[in-house]
This record gives structure tokens, sequence and C-alpha cells, in this order.
């Protein structure tokens, strides 16, 4: 799955660490996402949208972009 | 090794904690587990007890302690975020096919000729699955390595 999740988080200008206390997960969670090697929840991915106040759709995908 | 277990082998990017944070119930439930388990080797080993349920008691003397660790252990996988559970998930993936390996091994081994218990027993078996569960920890941990 494609995740937008390291370019919004760079647009914010947080690093990993804050967006993991924002989430409430570990850094190595959000670097997980950010690597696509992990694929969130769906309660995780309503947060991170929620973090990013973007939709879910904007964020994550499934094809290439 | 029990006790450090969640801690040392959690993920590298949570906070280091000392030890006086760690959960109280897995720091006492090792040292009690631990020490008790050590003593109960050395009382049976001098046949304190006799044969009478005295030595059964004495035997069964290191396990509230080890619930006490289990407890602790459970708290802290239940504080672990998704990420985190999701390795200990397929470490365990890992450690249970290994344990099934193991014992039908022995078993096997048992079929052709008995072993000797003093090399094979419950006693032993249990180390093992806590090494394959080591193992599954390593390789889960790799699969989830920071990346820059």
């Amino acid at each position: 799955m494609k995740s937008r999740v390291r370019e919004l988080r760079g647009e914010h200008g947080w690093s990993q660490a804050e967006l993991a206390a924002r989430l409430g997960v570990s850094r190595q969670t959000v670097n997980s996402i950010e690597t696509e090697r992990y694929e969130p929840s769906l309660t995780l991915a309503f947060k991170i949208a929620a973090a990013f106040q973007q939709s879910i759709e904007a964020i994550f995908s499934t094809e290439e972009r | 090794m029990l006790y450090f277990l969640p801690t040392f082998f959690s993920v590298p990017t949570m906070s280091r904690r000392s030890i006086r944070s760690l959960n109280p119930l897995l720091l006492w439930g090792f040292v009690l587990w631990a020490l008790s388990y050590m003593a109960v080797g050395v009382v049976a080993e001098a046949g304190v007890g006799g044969s009478g349920g005295v030595r059964y008691v004495v035997a069964l003397l290191p396990l509230p302690f080890f619930l006490m660790w289990l407890v602790g252990l459970l708290r802290e996988m239940r504080a672990m975020d998704e990420l985190q559970r999701r390795i200990q998930l397929e470490a365990l993936g890992v450690a249970f096919p290994l344990t099934l390996v193991l014992i039908m091994t022995l078993g096997l081994f048992e079929a052709a000729r008995p072993l000797n218990p003093d090399n094979w027993s419950f006693r032993h078996v249990w180390q093992f699955l806590v090494l394959f569960y080591v193992i599954g920890l390593f390789v889960a941990r790799r699969r989830y390595r920071y990346e820059a």
C-alpha cells in the first residue's frame, strides 16, 4: 500500500517522534508505515488522517502514484 | 532472561526505561521466581520433604512468582501499540512451529528409545520455548527495523 505519510509529515514540519506522540504509537510504527513495511489498522489510519486533516484516501492508496 | 525479554526485545525506538520505572510485577516476579527456582532445585537434589506431599508443595513454590511475572508481561503487552503487538505475534508465529517440531522430534526419539529424563524432560523443554520466542522476536524485529 502506498503512503503519503512521510510527505505530509514533512509539510507539517513534524519529526517522526512528534507524529508518533500525536498518534499515541512508537516511532518505529511511524517509520514502518512511511517505508511501507507496515499497513496501519483502520483505527490508526483514521488517526493519521485526522492528524493531517485529510481523508484516508488522500493519504493511503493501493495504486502506484 | 525472562525478566528482560519484554524490554530488551521491545522495539528499539521505544524510550529506554530505567529499572525503577519498569513494571514491578516483572521485576519482582522474575527475581523471586529465579531465586525460588534455584532454591527448589537445590532442595529437590537434597531430597527434602521425603516422598510425601510436602515434596510437591516445595516443587511448586516458584509457580506463584512466575504467574506474577506473567501478569506483568501481559500488562506490558497491553500497553504496546499495534506494530509492537504485530511483532510479538510474528515472534510467536515462528516459535510455535519450532516448538511443534521439537516436541514431535522428541516424541519420535521417545518412540525409538526412551529418553534419559536427566537430559530431556519438561524441565528442559520449556527453556527451548523461550529460546524459540527470542529467535522469533529477532526475525520479526528485523522486518520492522528502523530505516531512514
